[in-house]
């Protein structure tokens, strides 16, 4: 059967839609499955959509397929009515409506079956044309997981120490009364700074895990044992955790704080960010125009991933829509 | 009958214990003599336990008005009639510091901070009524640093448990170009630069939406945005004058201070004027660059919405964002600390002498007496 042009049939209905797509749409990675959100490593694409709004382009997208289909369909209906028009009626009928029943065919296979040979312009080929929309978009999770970027942890040593031996006799220390009344050593593995007060309570900071903030607070403690104190390894804790991510959309933040604003305080005269306090965990976010948001306050890492988990359907609601 | 008793004048031992408006009291039945007198308290041990009470322990501070308190009052209804704020604010800025100083924390706190409390109370008081009030000007008033003042707002809207609306952007754009001076000729004001001041406010007004739309204003302090955009509206109105008119003149000109944002917000605003002029075809053939888009910014602001529509529609500004992978570390925390690494943080002995020696030179040299 002659078409329009050189394209096989079931390639046709993709052809135009392409005119019809702005140009610059970034293309989502045809490899990310469906409804992703379990597996913990942040979405590698460079587009600043979210996988909601995927979802509804997808859907346009189809849509535009479907009424392209429907318009050629109404084409070829015309040239084989021309076509068979000089031929004998009998021939007509059964040509036109094989005719049909092809088109048919062939729009079905349009819509259900992957496409073989062309590019991958659309997401996720494997979506079916009646979009099987997930039962509440909220409940899926961000895919993006918070880093940790600092953990603050105590320790007891034991003994009463002697801040002005320990900054003489160690490389790595600096000791200033006046300015403060501790030692500040620093470690080199892992890149952490303990202050050693006398009372031999000490605290370390900078360490990016639980387990690197437990090591460094040992090698410390270590440090202070070569150095002849007695020294000991008490009561380890964590006493805050700090995590930082990108939602990677820009956020509203004065229609933030209108709708959330017993949790909210947002000064742009005094601080860029806006500084949302939840109540379950407990958790304080620094959450800023460009998508960036901050996490502090959490004992255990599990109260930040639950922080950004409930706060991410929240800004997905404030992010631009033109 | 208690025993043991003797009246003092006629050395009778009947001594009767009776009661004179429940006061108990020891008298002599012959002569009538009291003897002792009771206590006008209920019992001993009450008496015992009585100390003497400071001031702030008892309840006198709250009965009356201390001079503080006094002072700090008197220096919010100063401030409202600085500001020539309604006269309702001042009693609710009023209400609001004495609401403030029944906190423990706020009455023991320095009188720099009391004094900070005055501007805090006057700025919530006008946030509250849509009056554009900067943090800024109070702090100017007050002679107040920001970081002490933020401190101190921060602590008093959660002490008090406040909801303070925004700053209202509309408000402070009419109230901010009001007080540029440049609606009259004068010596710093030339003729060609004096502006019609209902037309700049419409404009500039226009132009702060502009910027609101296009994410220019969210996260960042509102007035340089507005400098930027009265100075853009005023170079519009007539370019051919003022196009050679540079933004600190601008401010010079209008008896305005400059912030120092303004500038950058500024070149903002252009490149999103730029973009606009883009989609309007009759623009796109002039190849416009930042200082001839001026001279269309009529044309652009009276199409804004379409234009700011097919300018961003497909996101804005985006930049290659390279996403740093999580570096996973292996580090159970109860690996074995080898010796060597830990001598390397300890000195060695002749380290040690080194640095001694240098310290108490550098003592020395600290407390060397003045020499005759």
């Amino acid at each position: 059967m002659d078409q329009n042009n050189s394209l096989p049939p079931y390639a046709q209905g993709l052809a135009s839609p392409q005119g019809a797509m702005t140009p610059g749409i970034p293309i989502f990675s045809p490899m990310m499955p469906y409804g992703t959100g379990l597996t913990p490593q942040p979405i590698q694409n460079t587009s600043s959509l979210s996988i909601l709004e995927e979802q509804q382009r997808q859907q346009q997208q189809q849509q535009q397929q479907q009424q392209q289909q429907q318009q050629q369909q109404q084409q070829q209906q015309q040239q084989q009515q021309q076509a068979t028009a000089q031929q004998a009626t009998s021939q007509q009928a059964t040509q036109v409506a094989s005719g049909q029943a092809s088109q048919l065919f062939h729009s079905q296979t349009l819509t259900t079956a992957p496409l073989p040979g062309a590019t991958p312009l659309y997401p996720s080929p494997l979506t079916p044309m009646t979009p099987i929309t997930p039962a509440t978009p909220a409940s899926e999770s961000s895919g993006i997981v918070p880093q940790l970027q600092n953990i603050v942890s105590t320790v007891n040593l034991g003994c009463k120490l002697d801040l002005k031996t320990i900054a003489l006799r160690a490389r790595n220390a600096e000791y200033n009364p006046k300015r403060f009344a501790a030692v500040i050593m620093r470690i080199r593995e892992p890149r952490t700074t303990a202050l050693i007060f006398s009372s031999g309570k000490m605290v370390c900071t900078g360490a990016k895990s639980e387990e690197q903030s437990r090591l460094a607070a040992r090698k410390y403690a270590r440090v202070v044992q070569k150095l002849g104190f007695p020294a000991k390894f008490l009561d380890f804790k964590i006493q805050n955790m700090v995590g930082s991510c990108d939602v990677k959309f820009p956020i509203r933040l004065e229609g933030l704080v209108l709708t959330h604003q017993q949790f909210s305080s947002y000064e742009p005269e005094l601080f860029p960010g806006l500084i949302y306090r939840m109540i379950k965990p407990r958790i304080v976010l620094l959450i800023f125009v460009s998508g960036k948001v901050v996490l502090t306050g959490a004992k255990v890492r599990a109260e930040i991933y639950e922080a950004f988990e409930n706060i991410y359907p929240i800004l997905k609601g404030f992010r631009k829509t033109t | 009958m208690p025993g043991g008793g003797r009246c003092p004048d006629c050395g009778s031992t009947e001594l009767v214990e009776d009661s004179h408006y429940s006061q108990s009291q020891l008298v002599c039945s012959d002569c009538g003599c009291v003897v002792t007198e009771g206590v006008l308290t209920t019992t001993f041990s009450d008496e015992g336990n009585l100390r003497e009470v400071t001031y702030s322990r008892s309840t006198g501070e709250n009965e009356q008005v201390s001079r503080s308190e006094q002072r700090g009052l008197r220096r919010v209804r100063d401030l409202c009639r600085v500001l020539q704020l309604p006269p309702t604010f001042e009693d609710t800025a009023v209400a609001y510091y004495q609401k403030a100083y029944r906190h423990s924390g706020i009455r023991a706190a320095r009188l720099q901070k009391k004094e900070v409390l005055v501007g805090c109370c006057v700025l919530i008081t006008c946030r509250q009524r849509n009056w554009p009030l900067t943090m800024g000007t109070i702090c100017t008033l007050l002679y107040a640093d920001l970081d002490v003042f933020s401190g101190t707002y921060m602590q008093l809207v959660k002490l008090l448990g406040l909801d303070v609306p925004s700053l209202c952007l509309a408000e402070l754009v009419k109230t901010y170009c009001s007080s540029f001076k440049l609606f009259q000729a004068s010596p710093s004001v030339p003729a060609k630069y004096v502006e019609d001041k209902e037309k700049m406010l419409s404009r500039t007004l226009q132009l702060v939406e502009l910027a609101d739309e296009t994410w220019l204003v969210t996260g960042r302090h509102p007035l340089p945005v507005i400098t930027a955009a009265a100075f853009l509206a005023w170079q519009s109105l007539q370019p051919s004058y003022r196009l050679s008119c540079s933004l600190a003149r601008f401010c010079k000109s209008a008896n305005v201070d400059l912030p120092h944002p303004a500038s950058s917000r500024l070149q903002e605003l252009l490149a999103v004027l730029l973009r606009m002029a883009k989609q309007l075809a009759w623009l796109q053939v002039l190849k416009l660059d930042k200082r001839s888009v001026v001279k269309h910014i009529g044309d652009l602001l009276q199409h804004r919405h379409t234009l700011v529509r097919a300018a961003f529609q497909d996101g804005m500004g985006k930049r290659p964002r390279i996403c740093p992978t999580p570096t996973v570390s292996t580090v159970t925390g109860d690996e074995n600390i080898s010796d060597s690494e830990i001598e390397q943080y300890l000195r060695t002995p002749q380290e040690i002498r080194d640095f001694q020696r240098a310290q108490a030179a550098g003592q020395a040299a600290t407390s060397v007496p003045n020499p005759p």
